[in-house]
C-alpha cells in the first residue's frame, strides 16, 4: 500500500493541477482583463477546488479497491472444509460497493464448485473402499477354492472359462492365466462333460445337474468323477432378462444363457470299492450255492428214496455232512474276513516269542499232514525271535499257510515251517513239495474265492484260507505275505514282519 | 435203447447225483469233470444230450457248447441243459437264445428237474427230428 502511495497521489496531483491549467487556459479570454492578483486567485482557486474533487474521487476508489481486495483475500483464506456448508459464504462489502454482486456470485460459484469436489471426494473414498473390500472378498474366494481338492471350473454364459482351481489345472493340465477367457470346449475334448455343461447353461432356471462321467488326467490313467453343475445367472444376463421381460425390443425373445460352475469329485475308489463289494458278494453267493447244491441234491434222492442199501445212504449221509462243514467253515471265513476289514475285531498286540507260536501252529496241522503221510518240517532259528502281534490271529495266519500247504502237496511230500532273523524284521516260512502254482496263479492266489481249478480235487476249500491270511498279516500287522513257487515243484510263502525288539 | 447223456461238472458231487438220477431214470451216463475232458468225451462219441456247468477248469462251459454247436453244423443240434451257481448275473433268456440251450438251471437245483428237463428236451428233440 505504502509502496504505491507516491504514484498515486504524485498522479492525482498532476491530473488535478492538469485540469486547473485547462480551466485556466479555457478561461483566459474571460480572465485577461482582471487584475494579475485576482487571476492569481481565481486560478489558485480552481486548482485547490480540481485538487480536491480528484483527490476525493480518488479516496473513493481506493476505499473500493481496499475493501474489495480484503473480501476476496477473506475468500481465498477460507479453509476448504468451509464450503461444505450448506450456504454460500458472506462477503463482507457494503451494499454500495461496485464489486459486491460480483464477489457474491464468484462465491456462490466457488461453494458450488467446492461442494461438488467434496461430494467427489466422498464418493472416490467410498469406492475405494468398496474396491478394497471386493478384493479381500475374491482373494478369500479364490482361497477357499484353492484349498479344494476337488477340481473346479467357473465358466461363463458364453462358454470361456473365468475362473479355476489347482487341482482343475493338474486335471485338465493347463494353467489357470493362459486358460482365462478360454472357451471350455479348448479345455477339455470330453464330450459328456461339454454336453452336461451346454445342457446346464441352457436351462432358464437355476439348475443343478449330477453325472458320473471318466476322465483321462495327465498321468493318462481314466478316473471316474462325480461332475456337478450348477448355473448360475451372470450380471449380463440378469440384464438380459430384464430387457426381455420388459419387452424392451432390444433382446426380447432371446434366450440368455447362464453361467456355470464345475465341481468334480473323484469317485474312482469308491466305484472300485462297489465293485470289489459286488463281485464279493457274487463271489460269496456263488462258493455258497455249490455245497448248497449238493446238500439239497443227495436229500432229494434220500427222499426219494433212490438209495436202495445202506451203503449208498451212508455215502450220501457223508456227502451232506461234509458239504455242510464246509458251508460251515466258508460262512466263519467271511464272517472272520469282513470283521477284521471293519475293525470289529478287537486286535491285542503284544509281544510274542515267534519259535513257540509257530510250534502250536505245526503241532495243530500235524495230524493233518500224518494222515497224508506227508514229513512235516521245523526249522526255526536259535535266536530268540519275538513279534509284536496279536497271537491268536497270527496263530490262525500260520495255520492257514501249513494247512494249505498239506492240502496241496501230493502223500508222501515235505512240507517245511521256518524261522530267521532278518536285518531287524523277522521273517518265517512256508515251504512245500506240492503241485506248485503258475506264474499267472502267484499272482491271483490271494485273492478271494481263487482256487486253482485243475488242483481242487485235491482238497475242499473254501478260497479264502490265504486272503484271511494275507489281511492278518499285511493289514493287521503292517508285514508282508509274499509267494514263491515252481509249478510242478512246490511253493514257499513268506512272512515278514517288523521285530518287536526293532518297534521297542 | 436209452439215450446217451455227457454231463459235465467240476463239483465231483454233483455230478455223482445227477449221474445216480438220470441213471436210476433209465438213462445211459458219461461224466466229464471239466469242460477238456467234457469236449475229449463228446468227440469220442457224440452223445444225445449235453449237460454242463458255466465255470469250469480248462474250458468253461460257454467255450464247450461253442465247440459242440460248431461240431453240430449239418446235422440235428443236441439238446443242452445248463447247470450254473451265477444267479441274477446272468441274462438267461439271451443266452439260451444265442447258444440255443434248452434249460439253464440255476444251483441249488432239484436232480428231480434234472430228470424232467432231460425228458422234455430229449421229447422235443425226438418230435423235431
Amino acid at each position: 500500500m505504502n509502496r504505491c502511495g507516491s504514484p498515486f497521489w504524485l498522479a492525482a496531483c498532476s491530473l488535478a493541477l492538469s485540469l486547473a491549467a485547462a480551466l485556466c487556459w479555457l478561461a483566459q479570454p474571460w480572465t485577461g482583463h482582471l487584475s494579475p492578483v485576482l487571476a492569481a486567485a481565481l486560478y489558485l482557486g480552481t486548482t485547490a477546488l480540481a485538487l480536491g474533487a480528484v483527490t476525493a474521487v480518488c479516496m473513493r476508489w481506493r476505499r473500493h479497491l481496499a475493501q474489495g481486495k480484503h473480501a476476496v483475500q477473506g475468500l481465498l483464506s477460507r479453509p476448504e472444509h468451509d464450503f461444505q456448508d450448506e450456504r454460500p459464504p458472506a462477503i463482507p462489502l457494503p451494499p454500495d460497493h461496485p464489486w459486491r454482486d460480483v464477489l457474491i456470485s464468484l462465491a456462490e460459484r466457488y461453494h458450488s464448485l467446492a461442494s461438488r469436489l467434496q461430494e467427489s471426494e466422498d464418493a472416490r473414498a467410498a469406492l475405494q473402499v468398496q474396491l478394497r473390500k471386493q478384493a479381500a472378498e475374491h482373494e478369500r474366494a479364490s482361497l477357499v477354492l484353492a484349498s479344494l481338492r476337488e477340481p473346479v471350473l467357473v465358466v461363463d454364459e458364453y462358454g470361456e472359462l473365468i475362473q479355476a482351481n489347482p487341482s482343475a489345472e493338474r486335471l485338465f493340465s493347463f494353467t489357470a492365466e493362459e486358460a482365462y477367457r478360454r472357451a471350455i470346449k479348448n479345455i477339455t475334448r470330453c464330450q459328456q462333460l461339454l454336453d452336461l455343461l451346454n445342457d446346464t447353461q441352457r436351462r432358464k432356471s437355476h439348475t443343478i445337474r449330477q453325472e458320473e462321467i471318466q476322465l483321462v488326467g495327465a498321468d493318462g490313467i481314466p478316473r471316474w468323477h462325480e461332475v456337478t453343475a450348477c448355473s448360475f445367472a451372470s450380471a449380463v444376463a440378469k440384464e438380459a432378462e430384464t430387457l426381455a421381460a420388459s419387452d424392451s425390443g432390444v433382446l426380447a425373445g432371446t434366450q440368455p444363457s447362464q453361467g456355470a460352475v464345475v465341481v468334480l469329485r473323484d469317485i474312482t475308489d469308491q466305484k472300485a470299492a462297489q465293485q470289489r463289494y459286488a463281485e464279493f458278494v457274487s463271489a460269496v453267493s456263488h462258493e455258497m450255492k455249490t455245497p448248497l447244491s449238493s446238500i439239497k441234491a443227495y436229500v432229494e434222492l434220500l427222499v426219494d428214496g433212490d438209495a436202495e442199501d445202506d451203503e449208498t445212504r451212508e455215502e450220501f449221509l457223508n456227502v451232506i455232512n461234509s458239504q455242510s462243514d464246509r458251508l460251515h467253515r466258508l460262512i466263519d471265513n467271511v464272517l472272520n474276513l469282513a470283521r477284521i476289514e471293519s475293525g470289529v475285531v478287537e486286535v491285542s498286540k503284544m509281544s510274542q516269542p515267534l519259535n513257540s507260536l509257530l510250534a502250536e501252529a505245526y503241532e495243530t496241522v500235524k495230524p493233518a499232514a500224518e494222515a497224508k503221510n506227508i514229513t512235516l518240517v521245523s526249522a526255526f532259528s536259535p535266536l530268540y525271535l519275538t513279534v509284536l502281534v496279536d497271537r491268536d490271529q497270527l496263530l490262525q495266519a500260520a495255520i492257514n499257510l501249513l494247512s494249505n500247504a498239506v492240502k496241496y502237496t501230493p502223500e508222501g511230500g515235505t512240507v517245511t515251517i521256518r524261522s530267521r532273523d532278518l536285518d531287524g524284521q523277522v521273517q518265517f516260512e512256508v515251504e512245500d513239495t506240492g503241485v506248485g502254482l503258475s506264474p499267472e496263479s502267484c499272482e491271483r492266489i490271494f485273492d478271494r474265492f481263487y482256487r486253482v481249478k485243475k488242483d481242487t480235487h485235491m482238497a475242499s476249500g473254501t478260497g479264502l484260507g490265504l486272503p484271511l491270511a494275507k489281511t492278518i498279516v499285511e493289514d493287521m500287522h503292517g508285514g508282508r505275505l509274499s509267494v514263491r513257487s515252481t509249478l510242478g515243484e512246490g511253493s514257499t510263502f513268506i512272512v515278514t514282519l517288523p521285530s518287536a525288539a526293532e518297534l521297542g | 435203447m436209452s439215450h446217451d447223456i455227457l454231463i459235465c461238472d467240476d463239483e465231483l458231487h454233483i455230478l455223482r447225483a445227477v449221474e445216480f438220477k438220470l441213471r436210476r431214470a433209465g438213462y445211459s451216463v458219461r461224466c466229464a469233470e471239466d469242460g477238456g475232458k467234457a469236449w475229449e468225451a463228446f468227440q469220442a462219441q457224440r452223445p444225445d444230450m449235453l449237460i454242463t456247468d458255466l465255470q469250469m477248469p480248462v474250458m468253461n462251459g460257454f467255450e464247450l457248447i461253442e465247440r459242440v454247436r460248431q461240431a453240430d453244423q449239418g446235422k440235428p443240434s443236441i439238446p443242452i441243459v445248463m447247470l450254473t451257481a451265477k444267479g441274477y448275473e446272468m441274462a438267461c433268456r439271451e443266452l439260451a437264445e444265442q447258444w440255443g440251450i434248452q434249460a439253464i438251471l440255476a444251483k441249488p437245483f432239484s436232480p428231480r428237474e434234472v430228470v424232467e428237463q432231460v425228458q422234455a428236451a430229449l421229447a422235443a428233440s425226438v418230435s423235431q427230428s
